[in-house]
């Protein structure tokens, strides 16, 4: 009975090792893409929080499963370890828990920097202007190709 | 029973076998912090926080120029050199913006909000040269210099408030924040970072401009034209070493490029920067 006790124990722990590795983006935004290259199509848009199971590693990009089941790249500069993996999130559950988000920002966080807003010296309304100009990942790669860049 | 064990057997195996993927991350991950030093505590998100508001101070002293073609521009060639950095991704994306202002000078803030002056886009003559000029201010975003520049003591006296104490009321977190904000800003305009974090800046910045494909070249060109705007006594660059010094270093690290390539987009830096 110790045994067959001990042989499932052993074979249970050795199942937990081989689930995926977990990973959450700690971005705002960014990209599942088809090719471990920036420029390349978007299979899914990944927000802060969403988890993702570590399939390979190849360079600095990762080819990840997200918890819809979608497999694509992303760049390990997006994406943090996570203690849980996919397997303990329930369905449906993508985001990170409230004691992961609330992250260990003890002073330089959204909450002081809005307090900043309308002091003197600051100039929140022009910065809203450079925080919304963006570049769409079509334009960048016809400029990048256009200018014979890399 | 006896089938189950050379399953087991194997699946231990395998789980055993060396954490290529992790471990790259953890290298990559050991890399950051030494890189950054001091400011290893800040996390992603604070980073963005205090660097919008040291951005919303660099746009209390200085106008903004909304020009949204230049602007577009400048996002462009700052995002084409981005992809090719150490940190390509980061929490609220790099956002490049032009200050109205004829002094030549170039600001990065925490969390890739990069500032140029009217200046030192009148000062390039092309687009490898305005490239130079923002490798050289991504290089520091890269190496979270600007973080560096909070005294540590803010960030003990942080880490001895709660969560609530920091949240709440506490004018006490948020004065850290806004002295965090003024000693970076006072490193950024006035002081200036250490020569080796601006050394190292310049030689990651001649890295990044040839693994964009740009003329790293540019970087000397550029250099060359503040030392001789610093000849004449006119503010250039003043929270930066001095010109001459940087050609020393810079002018060892110049790698061969296609000269054709800089030329075909010195057109269209003509035809997009028309009134810089």
């Amino acid at each position: 009975m110790k045994k067959k006790m001990f042989l499932f124990g052993f074979l249970a722990l050795s199942l937990l090792l081989l689930a995926g590795k977990g990973l959450v983006v700690h971005v705002l935004r960014s990209n599942l893409l088809s090719r471990p290259d920036f420029l390349s199509a978007s299979v899914s848009p990944l927000q802060k929080g969403n988890r993702l199971e570590l399939l390979e590693t190849q360079g600095s990009w990762l080819l990840v499963r997200s918890a819809n089941g979608v497999k694509g790249y992303v760049h390990q500069t997006a994406v943090s370890e996570s203690k849980v993996t996919l397997g303990s999130i329930a369905p449906g559950q993508k985001g990170a828990s409230q004691d992961e988000l609330a992250l260990a920002a003890k002073g330089f966080d959204e909450a002081n920097e809005k307090k900043l807003r309308g002091s003197k010296g600051y100039n929140f309304s022009d910065l809203g202007w450079v925080m919304d100009q963006d570049v769409a990942s079509p334009a960048l790669a016809g400029f990048i190709r256009d200018g014979r860049l890399k | 029973m006896k089938k189950l064990i050379p399953i087991a057997l194997c699946a231990l195996l395998i789980s055993w076998a060396p954490p290529v993927n992790l471990s790259k991350i953890s290298k990559a991950k050991k890399g950051v912090k030494l890189i950054a030093g001091a400011a290893h505590k800040i996390n992603e998100e604070e980073e963005y926080h205090i660097g919008r508001a040291v951005a919303a101070n660099i746009l209390g002293q200085y106008p903004l120029w909304k020009n949204g073609k230049l602007t577009g521009y400048v996002n462009l060639v700052g995002r084409a050199l981005v992809l090719k950095s150490q940190r390509p991704e980061i929490y609220g994306g790099y956002h490049f913006a032009v200050l109205d202002t004829p002094e030549a000078n170039a600001f990065s803030a925490p969390g890739g909000i990069i500032f140029l002056t009217r200046g030192i886009v009148s000062m390039a003559t092309d687009e490898d040269e305005l490239a130079a000029v923002l490798a050289h201010e991504i290089q520091h975003i890269v190496a979270k210099d600007p973080l560096k520049a909070i005294q540590s003591q803010r960030l003990k006296a942080l880490g001895t408030f709660t969560a609530g104490e920091a949240v709440g009321s506490g004018s006490g977190a948020l004065g850290i924040f806004q002295d965090s904000v003024m000693d970076i800003s006072g490193t950024l305009l006035q002081k200036g970072y250490s020569r080796s974090q601006e050394k190292d800046a310049d030689l990651g910045a001649l890295k990044l401009l040839a693994a964009a494909g740009y003329d790293s070249q540019a970087l000397l060109d550029m250099l060359e034209k503040i030392k001789a705007v610093e000849k004449k006594k006119i503010k250039a660059f003043s929270a930066h070493p001095s010109a001459a010094k940087r050609i020393d270093y810079v002018a060892g690290g110049i790698g061969s490029a296609d000269k054709n390539g800089r030329q075909i987009r010195d057109a269209r830096f003509e035809q997009l920067a028309p009134d810089r």
